[in-house]
């Protein structure tokens, strides 16, 4: 059901995006209220006031509300947080070295990327930004705000918030061996999965025996091994993914990491295509993932498939997952998108809602700000004109910190946001 | 004298014997404009500045029915160094000094003269994080004002190359800050504000990365190359970096215009680079007359192109003023320099007369 029809008012006069935007109240009213931890309200009011959530109620009457501070939607939802979003291409990942922990993709990010702009207008106003995968460790990923002032610096929700490598084979693109050739900068390890795997292991054993001491990288890697950072490592197909997990396993086991006090390193398998093949093990090893986007044909990078019941399948076995656009810039592979064709294998709204809101929020440890709805937490909104997800839904605003960053209504007439 | 100036270098004034410039007008520093202005030069340097003054005995005097104004300085060029700039060979050289790779005797820099530059600062090319130091040179002879003028710091993708370190710009920022948290020699000198650092910028984000980084190691100096700094006034006002407004094109778009002209509304501190001998001598104040039409305080401008340049270039102290006891680096223009119509007609660098208006007749003879 579309709510609005005709109701659209002339005069607008907050600014949205741009420099000047304000953080201002607003009084949001809309037929359902979908916080992100099951607990859903209809016909209810969405307070904001100072950039945060000030108050949610249901049945409120909104005769006193002055008409310039008040929205009307058909649904809201937390804003969208996306953990696969690639912002900076090549000039992320510092390829000098293939194994660079101390690298911050934060340093890469420009503010004024119009890629900011398309994850604000299809609803998504947190995002980790990862270094492409072109190394095996590539270095500190950061949780920042899509929208806001023009530095990365004043966006940051969490700075090194994960620590982003990758299994497969991206890292090992590109190297060769020294025969047979010139030799350049990557006549160099890895040149196989296997190789990238040893470098991993390398990395690992260097830092636990202290045979590292020199590496700027060294820290970073101490703070993974202790658990103090997840690490997140892009695996695609079914051996990836054991491999990751088995090397986890392998740290948590080896009397090296125990004697060093490094034994507790926590995993989240990204882009795991074919995490449906191994939902034991991944339940078992309590590792959770995130999922790449479903694929029209079900073929995934590095050969991997993905079945459209992959989300129900982690639900099914308790595994935590998130949903992503793995740094696709494809219309159809945005992260609403998504949720829906998550829904469609089978999950629940709420569950799907959860997979794009609070369960990344978890996975990145910026929970206690945003991901749900809740009173005190940052004013991130999406408000909708129809039921989230939906093929027929579009988003009509987005509010980051409280700020009106997307107003869509003048994109379609009658189906807007009302004042 | 060197043979080769011989051509178009009018009078050397020998020492002792003073030199008289009677101009109808003389911009004077801080706008001020000075009718009927006299300006005595001896043994190289600015004796006297004043309106309907004595002429001392013996003076050779100068009827000039024109503007007299102080030399302009070229913020940023190669002139001199052509090919020189950079040592490929390397990512971070910051000890490599460009000042003693300049040849003096260039012939390019006789289109710098005759364009009024009477200095310009050599720089180090934008590749790799820094590929030295640049120097200030003067136009008419080589000498070297200042080397080294400023460390040069590279925050676009041109320090970045595919095949060596750094590949990415998270690599670059690290290299850099390693460079900074080992400081010895001229980055150590930087660190500790002796000497200026040219930010070398290209986008709005390198604008931004120079700006932190210049904040978290205490730096100073002056962002040079991005196109729509203006856009970001507030930020580099309050960074106190100044800004070398890159040299613009008739059908430059209004929105670069536009950030132009905002620096002087905001009061950033600003220059203007030529990148000669690329660019043709008289693009730096083309640049200015254009900024002038799309909004800049004209007056700001002409500072930008003199004085204020030479405090960008850490030259103040000896050129850039019609000011007594500087250097005697004067131009004598046929009408307004920021008017295009107008022309250098005569040169004073360093108390020398030149012609610049016979020099052009004499290139265009042995061309």
């Amino acid at each position: 059901m579309i709510l609005s029809n005709a109701l659209l008012l002339a005069a607008v006069t907050a600014a949205s995006g741009g420099q000047d935007a304000q953080q201002r109240p607003w009084n949001i009213h809309v037929e359902h209220i979908y916080t992100g931890n099951g607990r859903n309200l209809t016909k209810g009011l969405v307070v904001v006031s100072g950039g945060r959530i000030a108050a949610i109620t249901a049945g409120a009457d909104e005769q006193s509300d002055r008409p310039e501070d008040t929205l009307r939607a058909y649904a809201i939802t937390p804003g969208l947080i996306d953990a696969g979003v690639r912002i900076t291409s090549w000039e992320s990942v510092e390829q000098s070295r293939e194994v660079t922990p101390e690298m911050r993709v934060a340093d890469a990010l420009d503010p004024f990327s119009l890629d900011w702009d398309r994850q604000v207008k299809s609803g998504v106003t947190t995002v980790l930004a990862s270094p492409v995968d072109r190394n095996v460790i590539g270095g500190l990923s950061v949780v920042v705000k899509t929208a806001g002032p023009e530095s990365i610096a004043e966006r940051t929700v969490k700075a090194d918030a994960v620590l982003r490598g990758s299994m497969g084979s991206d890292p090992s693109a590109g190297n060769h061996a020294a025969f047979g050739r010139p030799t350049d900068f990557y006549s160099r390890r890895p040149t196989t999965r296997m190789g990238v795997e040893w470098e991993w292991r390398n990395a690992f054993f260097n830092t636990a025996l202290g045979l590292n001491e020199k590496d700027p990288g060294r820290a970073t890697l101490v703070a993974a091994l202790q658990g103090k950072m997840p690490v997140f490592i892009q695996a695609w197909t079914t051996q990836d993914i054991r491999t990751a997990v088995f090397l986890r396993e392998e740290v948590e086991s080896r009397p090296e990491f125990a004697g060093a006090g490094m034994n507790t390193p926590r995993f989240v398998i990204d882009a795991a295509a074919e995490a449906w093949k191994e939902p034991q093990l991944l339940a078992r090893s309590h590792t959770p993932v995130i999922l790449p986007p479903f694929p029209a044909d079900g073929r995934t990078r590095d050969g991997a498939q993905m079945a459209w019941n992959v989300a129900k399948v982690m639900k099914d076995n308790g595994i935590p997952f998130a949903l992503s656009s793995h740094g696709s810039d494809d219309v159809d592979q945005r992260l609403a998108i998504q949720a829906g064709y998550a829904m469609s294998g089978g999950i629940t709204f709420d569950d799907a809602l959860a997979a794009v809101t609070s369960t990344p929020a978890k996975l990145l440890g910026v929970d206690g700000r945003v991901g749900t709805l809740e009173v005190g937490k940052d004013a991130d909104l999406v408000l909708w004109s129809g039921e989230p997800f939906q093929p027929g839904a579009r988003v009509l605003a987005t509010i980051v910190d409280g700020v009106l960053r997307y107003e869509g209504w003048s994109a379609v007439q009658g189906a807007a946001v009302e004042r | 004298m060197l043979p080769i100036l011989l051509a178009f270098v009018a009078a050397a004034i020998p020492a002792g014997n003073p030199l008289a410039i009677r101009a109808k007008t003389a911009w004077l520093p801080g706008g001020r404009v000075l009718e009927n202005a006299v300006v005595i030069v001896n043994d190289g340097r600015i004796v006297s500045v004043g309106a309907n003054a004595d002429i001392p005995e013996g003076a050779e005097v100068l009827e000039h029915d024109g503007v007299l104004t102080a030399g302009m300085i070229a913020l940023h060029g190669a002139t001199g160094a052509s090919g020189e700039t950079s040592d490929s060979t390397r990512t971070a050289m910051p000890e490599a000094r460009i000042g003693l790779a300049v040849d003096g005797r260039a012939s390019n820099f006789e289109a710098l003269r005759r364009a009024g530059i009477t200095s310009i600062v050599v720089t180090p090319d934008a590749s790799g994080v820094t590929s030295g130091t640049s120097a200030v040179v003067r136009t008419l002879d080589g000498v070297v004002l200042r080397d080294p003028a400023h460390l040069s710091l590279v925050f676009s993708t041109a320090a970045l190359t595919p095949n060596r370190e750094p590949t990415s710009r998270s690599g670059a920022i690290a290299m850099l800050n390693r460079l900074f948290e080992d400081a010895h020699g001229v980055v150590a000198d930087a660190r500790a504000g002796k000497l200026p650092c040219l930010f070398e910028v290209r986008e709005r984000e390198d604008v931004i990365r120079a700006i932190a980084f210049a904040r978290e190691h205490k730096l100073r100096g002056a962002l040079n190359g991005a196109w729509l700094s203006g856009e970001m006034a507030d930020a580099i006002l309050q960074s106190k970096l100044s800004v070398i407004v890159p040299p613009l094109q008739v059908g430059t778009s209004k929105r670069v215009l536009d950030a132009m002209a905002r620096l002087s509304q905001d009061g950033i501190s600003f220059g203007f680079g030529l990148d000669a001998p690329d660019n043709h001598a008289d693009a730096m104040r083309l640049t200015a007359a254009l900024c002038v039409r799309a909004g800049m305080n004209r007056q700001l401008a002409w500072q930008g192109l003199t004085e204020n340049a030479a405090k960008i270039a850490g030259v103040e102290a000896r050129t850039g003023r019609i000011e007594r006891g500087l250097d005697a680096d004067l131009c004598l223009w046929s009408g307004d320099p920021l008017d295009l119509g107008s022309r250098a007609v005569t040169l004073v660098v360093g108390g020398v007369l030149v012609d610049v208006k016979g020099a052009a007749d004499t290139a265009k003879e042995s061309h």
